[in-house]
Parts: structure tokens; C-alpha cells; sequence
């Protein structure tokens, strides 16, 4: 089949006479192995039409019977070698390579090579993850996939298509700590010339990143990334942002006892639905005593379990005592373990004890027990030192200077350009006139 | 009052209660015997002045007569009102309006729809009305002083008549003063009440509503209560104490004037006492009777928060003599103001202390700066990659065509791992 196929496109190539005959793989061997520079070969490979005869050109062998991705080095000429994977990788031929292949090339491929064909990096990206799927063994996609996200851009700021097929596979397969090095970056950078990426990629990209940090009981994180994803641009909510903003929700309740009103340009709509769902009942009784959160959920129990947030909801249940605790700072001086263990519906005051032992030792309050078992809260006094302060400087200085970099470039736009020249000329008639 | 249903109905509560009494009530037939003749007289009565008013309408309406329609309807609907049905007797008051031809006409539907709706404790429909009235009070006591002035009348007959029109002016007043507190009242919206209330003007001037649907004593009352519950010392003193028209009202009641006395004097005791000696009073008043219960609450709830206010520390112990209250439910009282932010304290449970909180300003400052520049950092960052996100227009546009949501698959693929 890949004989004929390649002869038919070889004939088409030779009718629309662009560049002779060099739809073979053997002429782009030879092309890219003599040394011709990789914009000529670019703007060959985005010339030839069709794709799919392009495709089937790329999947055979040389005509001395050699395999081309033997002869090609990875390195020099990462181009040709990524067009040759790819069309290889979604063809149905025995001649697929193997994943030791991919892994070396997403070791050594160049990335200033590899930015000229975006798409095939992202056609890569799925094609290892299915290839891994197929192998029976997700996780093999994980180390090809993470050597292609990290070196692929310039910097693991920009966001390209791998960044959410990584981190949802680090999701899917569980290992959620191989994620933290891409996670611990935070985006800030959108480029559509260096990657073919769509709104879903970003909400994906930070739904499964919050997952992970979830998963991994970093909250913090875990919220920030859950709250890009609910508040990113959208004219109608996605459904991927209403989970998310179901998963934010409960992360808030555990992380500050309470939630916090999401960023003014958020989705309106999106909150609405959320008040209206069971988890917006839950967030409004809580914080309660363990036993009236735990009988507050009941109805709505298949439902959370079926959509795989009864975990959370335990957590933060479990983490409930511990703001009625905080509560109770601010309204007494002293209290008996007894009189807190009823104040806070539980049980036996060596619970209590324990938990605010630990509250103690995570500094989430300040207090002492004596022996008697009274407890005695103390304002929590704010220790600011020097360091901190020149800290909080020197990010100021930075962020200030992010900024006026920000408006300078701004005033070199293209488009803000016109829409002030357009107003000031606007304003000038109207003077004129 | 012609209404026999409201005749039954009492007849029936007043038996059905003393048949629970235990013998502490008379028996129902001790006491009034069902009068069957009077009941049949005024129904057969009511039912011989409806058809004739009925028919008068229908004469009316087909001579096409505007007033006398108007008339018709009015007198309608104050036969509805006597004999109970209150939404017929709303229908037929509104319908009149359609045929009023001046804004006096306006102003008496307005009065008379307020009339009922106060007898129905229907508060949230008596501001609307009182709106009413108030533009048709303007416009006919413009419309009024305009002939008088002509310069054919002689000039102290314009002037006498000036004046009646300004007293004429001033009782409407006072009534729609009273329906707009009322209402306010009724709605739970103390402060507004209470600074209605004052408004209203000298006792005459509310004229035939004393007695029938408010009483003067009821008027102290009310204010006294919103405003014990909602003002400042000072407007207390100024708006109350020193006003000598609302002194007027405050002498129907007496022991009113005792409980700003005794407010305003710090003893809150005393203070607490009048209030629950007269509490069944106020219970079982029309208007007061939903919302004393609250109004208690707030008064209570100001005391101490005034109580406690010069103290750095105090034993519950005295503050509960002061009050009157044993020590756990001065405890209670307290922890709940504390944890509604009224007052700035807690409460030392081992020793029974109240001690008022210490804040290091300097050090909360620090910590607040710090906070703040911390999220405005984040949001900054958040904002940067949603301007981006924007200018390369990666924004979550509606699909077309239904079904299949392009997470859902996502969504699905993570759920099945």
C-alpha cells in the first residue's frame, strides 16, 4: 500500500513541478543529509499537497531497503525526522517505531528545528500517549512527554499543547510529583506561532494541574491553578470550569475554612450554577460539628461519589473542628478541653487535645495547655523581620518593572496604535468641527 | 361592623380555647350564645345593600356619569370592607381610582385603600399608596390655594382659608407619616420607623385614625422601642427626649418616658425589667407583636455593648448583677455579641472575665501590608496571563451544534483511570 501510495504523490508532485521528485523519502534523506538548510526543507514539506499522500510518502523505507530514522541523526535534522515519526506513529503499518526510538528523540531533537512544525510536536505529543496506551502501559508516555514539554519551549512559562497532555497523564497514571517541576512554573507566556494551542488546553492544562497539586495536599497551589482555570476568559462556561470551580471550592473550605469570593471577571453564570449544586449547599453550612456536616451530605452522597469529590469532602470535613477551634480563639481567653469538645461537637477531650496539639504545632493558633486541661489562646503576635520586609521590596521593584516593561511594549502594539490614533483623530473632527 | 364570618370564626376560637382551658374559661354558651337571628338579620341585610349598590353601578356605569361611578365603586368597597372581604373591597377601592377626576378624589382612595390595608397588616403594599397620596396631596393643595389667591377674594378670607387648607394639609400628612412608619414597622425596618414615627405630627392632626386604627400611646410606643433598638445616645436624646410634640405622646404612656429614663440613665436593670413587665403588652399588640421578640434582642444587645464599652476587663460576675441576668446567661448573651463582631472582647471562661482585645497596631499593619502586596502580586500575574489569554483569543466561545462537551471526554478519560 505505501508503494502506490508513494508513486501517486511522486506523480502529483511532478505535475505541480515545485520541486521535482522530492516527495520521496529518499530525496528528503538526501536533502536534509546533504546539508540544505532547514527553511528550504520547511517550506518544502508545508508546500507538498496533499497531506494525507504527504503522509503516506514519509512512512516507507529508503529505496536501498534502510530504515530513514537510522540514517537521520535526531539532532541535525530534527525536522525531517519529526515529519517521518509522526506520519509513522498514526500510520497502521507494522513499521511503527518503538518507544526507545521516541525517547531518544525527545532526549536529543533540536528545538529551534522542531518550532518551525508545531503541529507535528502536538501531533507527536498524542501519538506517544497513544502508543503507550497500546503498549499497556500508560505511565511509558510519561518520560518522553516530559523531556519533549521541558525542552520543546524557549521556557516552561509559555504554554504549548504538551503542557496538558503531560500533566494529564501524570494525572491519569497518578504520578502526580513527576508534574511538580512543569507546575512549579507558573504560565505567563501565550505565543500561538510557538504552539497550536486552543482555549481547552489551557483550562486542561490547569484543571489537571490542580488535580495533581490536590492529589499531593499542596492547596495553595492547588487553588491558584483551579481558580485560573474558573475565572479563564469565556463567553459560556465550560464544563471543565464548572468542575473545577466544584473542586476550588472544597480546596477553600479546607485550606481557609471558608470560601473566597472568585476574581470580579469570572464567568457569572458559572457561579450560579455552582451555588445552585449541592456543593454550594455544602460550602454554606460549613464549618458545622463533624457528625451535622457528615448527616448535611448524606442525600447528596451518590452524587459526590460519582463524581469523585467524596474524598474531598471528607477531608474537609475531617479538617472541620479545626475552624470552630479558631473560631473559639476569638471569643474566649480560656476555655476547659471538656467545654471545647462540646462547642465543637466532638466526642472525647484526648481529641481534642490532640487536634489542637497539632494546630499548635502548625501554628494555625497560639495557645497553651495546662495541666488542669485548660487551654489558654493567645494573640498569635506577627513576627516581621527585616529580610521580610526588604523581601516584599524587592518584588514590589521587580513586579514594578514587569509592568512598565508590560505598558512600554504595549505602546509599540500594532493594534493599540491604531485605536488611539483612530480616537485622537476621532476627537480632532469633532474639535474641527 | 356587619361581618358574620368574623362572628363565627371568634365564636369558634373563643370555644375551641376554653374547651382546652380546663375549666379555667367559661364555657362558650355561659358566656355569649351563638345569636343565630342577628346572624341571618345582617346577612340578609348585607345581601339586600349589595344588590343595591350593584344596581346602582350598573345605572351609573351605563349613564356613563364619571363621579357618581366613582362614588359608586367607593361605596362598594366600603360595603366590602364592613363586612369583611377584604380583596373585594381592594378591587373596588382601585377600580374607583380610574374615575377620580381631581387629586382630591386620588388623595380619599389613597386614604381609604391605607385604611384597609393597615386593618390587614398588608405592609408591604402601603408605601406604594403613600407615594400615591403624597403626589396628590401636592397637586390639590396647589390646585386649592390657586383660586383662593384670586384677587376677587379679599385678602384675610384668603388668608383664613390658606391657613385651613395648610391644617387640612398637615392631618393627611400625619396619616401618611403614620401608614409609611407602619409599614416600615411592619417590614422589620426599625431605624426607618422610628425616624417615620417622629415625623408624624401633633396628636389632632391624625384626627379620626386615633382610636381606630392606631392610638396615640401606641405611636410612643413603637417609637420609643425602634428607636431604644436602633439609635445612638445622642439621637436619642436630641430626637427623642427633647422633642416636645413627641413629648405629648410619650405622656399617653408613661411608663415610656421610665424606659429612656432608665436607658438613658444606665439602668439597663430597670430597664429590662419595665420591658418585661409590659411584654405581654407588647406581644399582643397588632403591629409590635411579630417583631418585639427582635426589638428586645437589639435593645438587650446595645445595652451591653454600651455597658462594656469604657471597661478594659470586667468580672462577669458584676455585669451580670447590673443586668440582672444569672452568670451563664450573661455568658451566652456576651459570646454571641462577640461572635457578631459587637463587641471587641473575650471571654476568659476559667476566671469568668470579660477582657477587652489588645492589638498591637504596628505589627498588624506590617502583617496587613504584607498580605495585601502578596495578593496583589498573584492577582497581577493572574491578570497578565488573562490579558493574554484574551489577546490571542483563547476564550471559551458556546459550541455548535449540541451535545458532547469537548471536557466532557477529558473529564471522562481522567474518571475511568
Amino acid at each position: 500500500m505505501s508503494q502506490a501510495g508513494s508513486s501517486a504523490s511522486a506523480a502529483q508532485a511532478g505535475q505541480s513541478s515545485q520541486a521535482g521528485d522530492a516527495l520521496t523519502v529518499d530525496t528528503l534523506v538526501a536533502q536534509a543529509v546533504g546539508g540544505v538548510d532547514t527553511a528550504t526543507i520547511s517550506k518544502l514539506l508545508r508546500d507538498t499537497a496533499p497531506k494525507d499522500s504527504r503522509d503516506s510518502a514519509l512512512i516507507s523505507m529508503l529505496a536501498t531497503g534502510e530504515d530513514p530514522l537510522r540514517v537521520l541523526d535526531p539532532v541535525q535534522h530534527t525536522l525531517v525526522y519529526l515529519h517521518i515519526l509522526c506520519a509513522r506513529l498514526n500510520a497502521a503499518t507494522p513499521s511503527r517505531p518503538g518507544l526507545d526510538l521516541i525517547e531518544a528523540f525527545c532526549q536529543s531533537f533540536s528545538p529551534e528545528q522542531a518550532r518551525l512544525a508545531p503541529q507535528k510536536v502536538t501531533a507527536l505529543a498524542k501519538a506517544i500517549v497513544r502508543v503507550a496506551h497500546d503498549f499497556g502501559h500508560d505511565q511509558f508516555a510519561l518520560s518522553p512527554l516530559y523531556h519533549l514539554v521541558t525542552r520543546y519551549p524557549p521556557s516552561l512559562a509559555c504554554l504549548t499543547t504538551i503542557h496538558p497532555i503531560f500533566v494529564a497523564r501524570c494525572v491519569a497514571t497518578k504520578h502526580y510529583t513527576l508534574a511538580l517541576p512543569v507546575l512549579a512554573v507558573p504560565i505567563t507566556t501565550i505565543d500561538l506561532k510557538l504552539s497550536d494551542i486552543t482555549y481547552s488546553d489551557n483550562l486542561t492544562y490547569h484543571y489537571a494541574g490542580g488535580v495533581a497539586l490536590g492529589a499531593l495536599k499542596r492547596w495553595k497551589e492547588a487553588e491558584e491553578f483551579l481558580e485560573i482555570c474558573v475565572s479563564s476568559p469565556a463567553q459560556v462556561p465550560a464544563a471543565i470550569q464548572l468542575e473545577a470551580s466544584k473542586k476550588l471550592v472544597l480546596i477553600q473550605l479546607i485550606l481557609y475554612g471558608k470560601t473566597v469570593a472568585p476574581p470580579r471577571y469570572t464567568n457569572a453564570a458559572l457561579q450560579r450554577l455552582l451555588k445552585a449544586s449541592p456543593y454550594g449547599v455544602f460550602a454554606k453550612v460549613y464549618p458545622q460539628g463533624k457528625a451535622q456536616l457528615t448527616k448535611s451530605i448524606q442525600k447528596d452522597v451518590d452524587l459526590f461519589t460519582n463524581e469523585r469529590h467524596i474524598g474531598l469532602i471528607h477531608q474537609a470535613i475531617d479538617r472541620a473542628p479545626r475552624w470552630l477551634i479558631q473560631k473559639l480563639t476569638s471569643t474566649y481567653l480560656t476555655l476547659g478541653l471538656a467545654d471545647i469538645a462540646k462547642e465543637v461537637g466532638l466526642d472525647g477531650e484526648e481529641e481534642v487535645r490532640s487536634i489542637i496539639l497539632s494546630m499548635i504545632e502548625s501554628d494555625e493558633i497560639s495557645a497553651t495547655i495546662s495541666s488542669d486541661g485548660t487551654v489558654t489562646f493567645s494573640d498569635p503576635v506577627p513576627q516581621i523581620s527585616k529580610v521580610d520586609v526588604d523581601r516584599m521590596l524587592r518584588q514590589a521593584q521587580e513586579q514594578t518593572k514587569l509592568l512598565w516593561e508590560l505598558d512600554q511594549t504595549m505602546n509599540g502594539n500594532r493594534d493599540y496604535l491604531t485605536k488611539v490614533r483612530y480616537l485622537s483623530v476621532a476627537v480632532g473632527d469633532e474639535r474641527r468641527c | 361592623m356587619n361581618d358574620t364570618t368574623l362572628y363565627r370564626s371568634l365564636h369558634a376560637a373563643y370555644d375551641q380555647i376554653a374547651t382546652g382551658s380546663d375549666g379555667d374559661l367559661p364555657p362558650l354558651a355561659e358566656v355569649h350564645p351563638l345569636d343565630q337571628d342577628w346572624i341571618e338579620e345582617v346577612n340578609q341585610k348585607n345581601q339586600a345593600q349589595r344588590i343595591k349598590l350593584e344596581t346602582e353601578l350598573k345605572t351609573y356605569t351605563s349613564n356613563m356619569i364619571k363621579e357618581s361611578i366613582r362614588m359608586a365603586y367607593r361605596d362598594l368597597g366600603e360595603f366590602y370592607r364592613e363586612t369583611g372581604d377584604h380583596a373585594a373591597a381592594l378591587k373596588h377601592y382601585t377600580k374607583s381610582r380610574e374615575f377620580c377626576t381631581t387629586s382630591q378624589h386620588v388623595l380619599e382612595m389613597c386614604l381609604s385603600v391605607l385604611e384597609l390595608l393597615i386593618e390587614h397588616r398588608n405592609y408591604a403594599h402601603m408605601s406604594t399608596y403613600v407615594f400615591k397620596a403624597d403626589a396628590a396631596l401636592d397637586a390639590a393643595s396647589t390646585a386649592r390655594s390657586g383660586p383662593a389667591s384670586g384677587p376677587t377674594a379679599p385678602a384675610n378670607a384668603a388668608a383664613a382659608s390658606k391657613d385651613k387648607a395648610a391644617a387640612e394639609r398637615e392631618k393627611v400628612q400625619s396619616k401618611l407619616d403614620v401608614s409609611i412608619a407602619l409599614s416600615y414597622l411592619g417590614q422589620g425596618t426599625f431605624e426607618k420607623a422610628a425616624l417615620a414615627f417622629l415625623k408624624v405630627g401633633p396628636v389632632k392632626s391624625v384626627g379620626d385614625w386615633v382610636g381606630t386604627l392606631t392610638a396615640s400611646g401606641d405611636v410612643a410606643i413603637y417609637t420609643t422601642l425602634c428607636a431604644l433598638a436602633t439609635f445612638k445616645r445622642e439621637d436619642i436624646k436630641s430626637k427623642i427626649l427633647d422633642d416636645d410634640n413627641f413629648g405629648v405622646y410619650i405622656e399617653q404612656e408613661p411608663y415610656v418616658r421610665d424606659l429612656l429614663e432608665s436607658y438613658m440613665g444606665n439602668r439597663f436593670k430597670l430597664m429590662l425589667e419595665i420591658l418585661d413587665r409590659y411584654s405581654t403588652r407588647h406581644a399582643l399588640d397588632l403591629h409590635l407583636g411579630n417583631h418585639i421578640a427582635n426589638i428586645t434582642n437589639m435593645i438587650r444587645s446595645r445595652a451591653l455593648v454600651q455597658y462594656f464599652q469604657p471597661f478594659a476587663s470586667i468580672k462577669l460576675e458584676r455585669m451580670s448583677t447590673a443586668f440582672g441576668w444569672t452568670v451563664e446567661e450573661l455568658e451566652r448573651q456576651v459570646v454571641a455579641l462577640i461572635q457578631a463582631g459587637e463587641i471587641q472582647a473575650r471571654v476568659d471562661r476559667q476566671n469568668k472575665i470579660l477582657k477587652a482585645k489588645e492589638t498591637d497596631q504596628r505589627s498588624a499593619l506590617f502583617a496587613r501590608a504584607i498580605k495585601s502586596g502578596e495578593m496583589m502580586r498573584v492577582a497581577n500575574r493572574k491578570l497578565l496571563l488573562r490579558m493574554r489569554l484574551q489577546q490571542a483569543d483563547l476564550i471559551v466561545k458556546a459550541q455548535r451544534g449540541p451535545g458532547g462537551g469537548h471536557a466532557g471526554d477529558f473529564l471522562s478519560d481522567i474518571y475511568s483511570m
